[in-house]
Formats: structure tokens, sequence, C-alpha cells
């Protein structure tokens, strides 16, 4: 009986293995091994060369831009979540269900539309002679530089990170025990006290899950960067892309990439361990 | 002050949208008392402890708290503590920590507030896992916990909502005790929503039963089980003979009393006003119903029922009758009785009652 219940696990387990295999363990080793190729005439040789690692290591510009991705996407998830908080707490804890239903419904509408496409109409948005710019104009302001600077990614970023960050706190405090609440209120505890010292504590795994997705989002992005921040100073992904068209140097670039994949490890390794960090003994 | 009620309901009503929750509730708690608020699941007693916590407003009527009207006012400006069914403990902050949480909303000072949180941990003999978390303890401890944090503010009144009703019967027992002791030896209020009448009549001075949003009945525990004013509360309580009828006529103290299964003599005792043509209920407890085989000579105050079921009761059995119009009736006797009347199932026997044996509901 136990060997037929743990192959029936198995069983079920085992469509996830396959894509997890074929689609991530494997390129990820090709991609390891790919960084101790050599490229000779523009032409890939398998190898072990330690240079590609050497090389990009010891540039000044990689180092900037890994410091700038790292700063990008920490301001983005800060920025997301303080805005994407409120919300979020009034749709759980003020709207009624069928409220939350649309809402939720509302929120989804985004992902029906790609990236790249909502990007481009946020360039004529930001852009110097852009929708807002005039509207300050209007009013005798500006024009203000939003676009091609890290005002512009930022804008990017956030709009990119702020629907999931909603929906996902907003499915963490729905989980938040009632009782607790009142219980807070009672204790004297007033509301606003209450969100800090009660709500927040208790939704704090998905809060920093929500927070989580958005750094990987933002530290991964390509397109916010390239098009909203005008590539200069480059991020990582950028630094992919133009190692990637200078001299087929792929090798070099599997080096940022992995370099990336661990920061990622490490960050949601942490933020994980962290949001399950138990009080007491 | 001392005099005053520290609680008083006056005409309270309470709806959700069209569902009337609480309807024209009144009631006084002295200072000192252990009063328990019970019903069935949806009769408003929650309602009503909620409101007094002042984590509901009521719709209708005034609600006095220590002799100041408290209305609207929050919960969080009362002094009003209470404990959860689910004791709604937090789960990020360890035990001493949320003892403390009361104390550091009222700003207590760091080291007064680790003096009073131990102290009350202490007293309730968790003070070994003041640094535990709340996942690591057991039900009995985590309900410690729960009163802790509840008193040590040290409020004049606790409201306790069905604290009990997740624990097993022994431990369940056990923290009636505690709770019971803890009350008498603070001299402060509680008031105990329950739907449990073994919690509530072993603990309380008095009780209040409630159904549909209405009190049924106020008394100590004694004055209700031994007179429970109406067919409601009678059931409430597990009372199984009941008849209702129409007096046909008066003779002094003894009224006679015409119902489906006949007529009936009984003795008015408590001397309520009470004329031919009104209609009555009364019951007959369990252990006062007489027994005997149908065949015996005619008897008074006598019904005709066929046995439907026996039940174990430590010593006594539980007699199950059923007459042939469906009324059903209860019988408790030693079981040497009734092995010598050689009762059996399915078979016929009488049952009669004294006239002084009976209780009459006195509102109908």
């Amino acid at each position: 009986m136990r060997h037929h219940a743990s192959l029936f696990g198995l069983t079920l387990a085992l469509p996830l293995l396959i894509w997890q295999l074929l689609f991530f363990v494997a390129p990820l080793a090709f991609l390891v091994a790919l960084s101790f190729w050599t490229v000779r005439n523009f032409q890939m040789q398998p190898d072990f060369d330690v240079s590609n690692w050497v090389r990009i290591y010891t540039r000044e510009v990689f180092w900037q831009a890994y410091l700038r991705s790292l700063i990008l996407a920490t301001a983005a998830t800060v920025l997301t979540s303080a805005i994407a908080f409120p919300a979020a707490y009034a749709i759980s804890f003020k709207l009624s269900e069928s409220a939350k239903r649309w809402i939720v419904f509302i929120l989804v509408i985004p992902f029906f539309t790609s990236y790249l496409v909502r990007v481009y109409s946020l360039q004529v948005f930001l852009s110097d002679a852009g929708i807002l710019n005039a509207a300050l104009g209007y009013f005798g302001l500006g024009p203000v530089l939003m676009l091609n600077n890290t005002f512009g990614v930022l804008v990017g970023l956030v709009t990119l990170c702020l629907p999931l960050v909603i929906l996902l706190q907003t499915f963490s405090l729905n989980f938040v025990n009632r009782d607790l609440v009142e219980a807070a209120h009672n204790l004297r505890c007033g509301p606003l006290a209450t969100v800090f010292r009660v709500i927040v504590p208790s939704a704090k795994v998905g809060l920093i899950i929500a927070a989580l997705f958005s750094f990987i989002l933002s530290f991964g992005d390509f397109v916010s960067p390239l098009y909203l921040g005008g590539g200069n100073p480059p991020t990582l992904s950028i630094m992919i892309t133009d190692i990637t068209k200078s001299g087929q140097q792929w090798p070099r670039a599997a080096v940022v990439a992995i370099t990336m994949i661990v920061s990622l490890l490490i960050v949601a390794f942490a933020s994980i361990r962290f949001a399950y960090k138990e009080r007491g003994r | 002050m001392q005099n005053t009620p520290i609680v008083a309901f006056d005409q309270v009503n309470k709806s959700f949208g069209n569902f009337v929750a609480v309807e024209n509730v009144s009631f006084e708690i002295g200072r000192g008392e252990f009063l328990a608020i019970m019903g069935s699941s949806g009769c408003g007693k929650t309602t009503t402890l909620r409101m007094l916590a002042g984590l509901e407003a009521p719709s209708q009527g005034r609600i006095l708290l220590d002799g100041e009207e408290v209305g609207d006012k929050p919960t969080w400006s009362r002094d009003t503590p209470m404990v959860w069914q689910s004791l709604a403990l937090f789960p990020f902050l360890t035990v001493q920590e949320n003892v403390e949480f009361g104390l550091k909303m009222r700003k207590v000072p760091r080291k007064e507030r680790i003096e009073r949180a131990r102290k009350w941990l202490d007293r309730l003999g968790i003070l070994e896992f003041a640094d535990r978390n709340i996942a690591q303890l057991s039900g009995g401890q985590r309900q410690r916990v729960a009163l802790a944090r509840s008193l040590v503010t040290e409020p004049k009144i606790l409201l306790l909502d069905e604290p009990l009703s997740a624990l097993d019967a022994h431990l369940k027992v056990r923290m009636q005790s505690v709770l019971s002791n803890l009350q008498k030896d603070l001299g402060i209020t509680f008031v105990y929503v329950t739907h449990s009448m073994s919690e509530a009549f072993s603990m309380a001075d008095r009780v209040i039963i409630m159904s549909r949003g209405k009190v049924e009945q106020i008394g100590t525990p004694e004055e209700i089980f031994h007179h429970p004013t109406n067919r409601f509360v009678a059931e409430f309580l597990g009372s199984s003979n009941i008849f209702t009828g129409v007096i046909s006529s008066v003779n002094g103290d003894t009224l006679s009393v015409r119902t489906k299964e006949g007529v009936f003599e009984i003795r008015n005792q408590k001397k309520l006003e009470k004329q031919a043509g009104d209609s009555i209920s009364f019951t007959v407890r369990s252990e006062q119903l007489k027994l005997d085989l149908e065949d015996s000579k005619p008897l008074l105050n006598s019904i005709v029922a066929t046995v439907v079921g026996e039940e174990f009761s430590g010593a006594m059995a539980n007699i199950f009758l059923e007459t042939a119009d469906g009324l059903e009736l209860q019988v408790q006797k030693p079981h040497e009785e009734i092995r010598k009347l050689g009762v059996r199932h399915n078979r016929n026997v009488v049952a009669y009652f004294d006239p002084d044996q009976c209780h009459i509901l006195s509102e109908g």
C-alpha cells in the first residue's frame, strides 16, 4: 500500500519535474558550461577557460551596472509595496465580497496587454512633448524631464509590478484572522496602530512574497530600463544584450546571467527565511 | 457608584439589514457577578456580548457601563476586555508579548509592563512558557494566556465568548474551576456567553436564556432549572414532559386542565392568577413521573403510552414513552424498579403524576 501511495505521489510530481529539468536545470547547466567557453573569430568553442569570469568581474562598468540594477529593483520594490498596501488593505478590509471579485478581475486586465505595448504608451505619456508635460504646461509648469532617466524607469517598473503585488497582498490580507484585529482593538489598539502592530505582522509572509516577486521582475527587467531609461547607464539585462551583440560574446553574457540568477536566489532564499522566521522558543 | 449595576441594557435592539439579531433586551449586571448568557446559535447572545464590548453599536436603546452611556463608543476607548472563542492570540508574538500587549497600548513603562505580565503568567501557572511561541502551547495553556492577556490591565469586567468550546471534556471541567476561582478571587464581573447548560449552570450566579434575539428568562441557575417560566426554557433545559391545555375549572388551588392527553388535576402552588378558559402549560420532571402496568386500577392524572426506548444513565434508567397522539414522555427510575415492573420495549404502560409534582410555566 505504502509503495503504491508513493508511486502515486511521484506520478503527480512527474510533469513538473520533467518540465523543470528540461527547461530550467538543463539550460542553467548549459549556461554554466557556456561561461567557460571561448570565442575565436566570432565562433564559440567548447573550452574550460576562466578568462570570461575574470574579464567580467574586473570591469568596473559591470559592478556599476550590478549596483544600478540592485538599486532600481530595491527602489521599485519599496515603491510598489508602499503604493500597493493601502489599496490591498482597502480591498481586503473595506469592500464587500462582490466588490472584491470585481476589483480582482480589474487587476488581472493589465496582464492582457503586452508589457512592451504598455511601455511604448508610457513613452508617449512621459516624453517632453507628452501628455503629462502638456498638462503641466497648462499650469505654467515644466516641462519636467521624465523620460530617459531613473524616474522613467521606476514608473515603468512600478507599473509592471503593481497589479501583481496588489493581488498577492490582497490574498494574504484576506487570510488575516479578523478576530486578531478585533482583539487588538479590544486591547485599546486604535485602527491605525492595529494595521502596523497586527495586520502587517499577520500577513508578513504574503507581503514579503509579493515584494520578492516585485524585486525579481524589476531586477531582470530589460524593457523599462531601455525604453524609459534610455539604456544608459546600463543595467545587467541591458549589459547582456550589449555583450551578445558585440562579437558573439555569449560566454561573457552567460557570466552576467549566472551572476543575476545567483543574486536572485540569494535574495529569494533570504527573504523567505525572513518571512517564515518565528518568534520565541 | 458601588450600588449602581456595572452594566445595564435598556431596551436594546440590534439589526443587521433586515435581520433582527437582538430585540428589546433589558437586563442589569451587578458588580462582582458571574453572569452567563445562554442560548443556541443565532439567539443573539454573542451579539449582546459584542455590543457590551463595543465591537457592535446598538441600533436602538441604551447600554450603560459603570453608569456611563457607551452606545457608539468604540471598543478601544472602553475597558471591556474579551476572551474570544478562537482566543485570538497574536501568533507573531511570544506568550509574554501577548500578555504585555494591552499594557503597551496604555503606555505602561517597559519595566512595569514586564513585571505585571509575569505576575499574571505566574498567577495562571504558565510563567515557564513566557518566551514560547503561541503555536507551541496546548489548548489549556493558550486559554490561560488569553485570560492573562485580558486580566493584566485589571479591568472591572471580563467578557468571555464561549472560551471553552474547543477544549476536550476533561480540560473543560478543569478550566471551569479555574474561571470560577479566578472570578471569586478577583471579585470582578464576568459575562460568559455559552451554548452549554453545564458550563452556564456550574459557574454562573445568574443566567440569561435567550432565543431568537429575545430574553426568555433571567434568574439563578436554581430558579431557572426548577421554575422555567415558559415552554421554550423548559424545552431548552431538556424537560421532556410538557403538557399544554386549557383550564376547565378552578377549585381553590387545584386546576383542572383539559389537554389532548386527557383532563389533569394540578396544584397551583405559586398561586398564579389563573381562571377557567386560560391556556396553560406545565411540566412534570422525569423523576417525578410514575409508572405502572396498563391493566392496573384507574389512577389520577394517568396517560397510556408505549415504551419506545430505554437508556442507561448511571444508576438510573431513562424510559422513553410515546402516546397514541405522538406526545413524547420521559421517565427516570432506578434499574431495580424497572425490572420489577417488567417494562419492555413496545409494551403499553401507564404514566401518572401527583397534582403537587407538576410545575406551571407562568408565561403559558
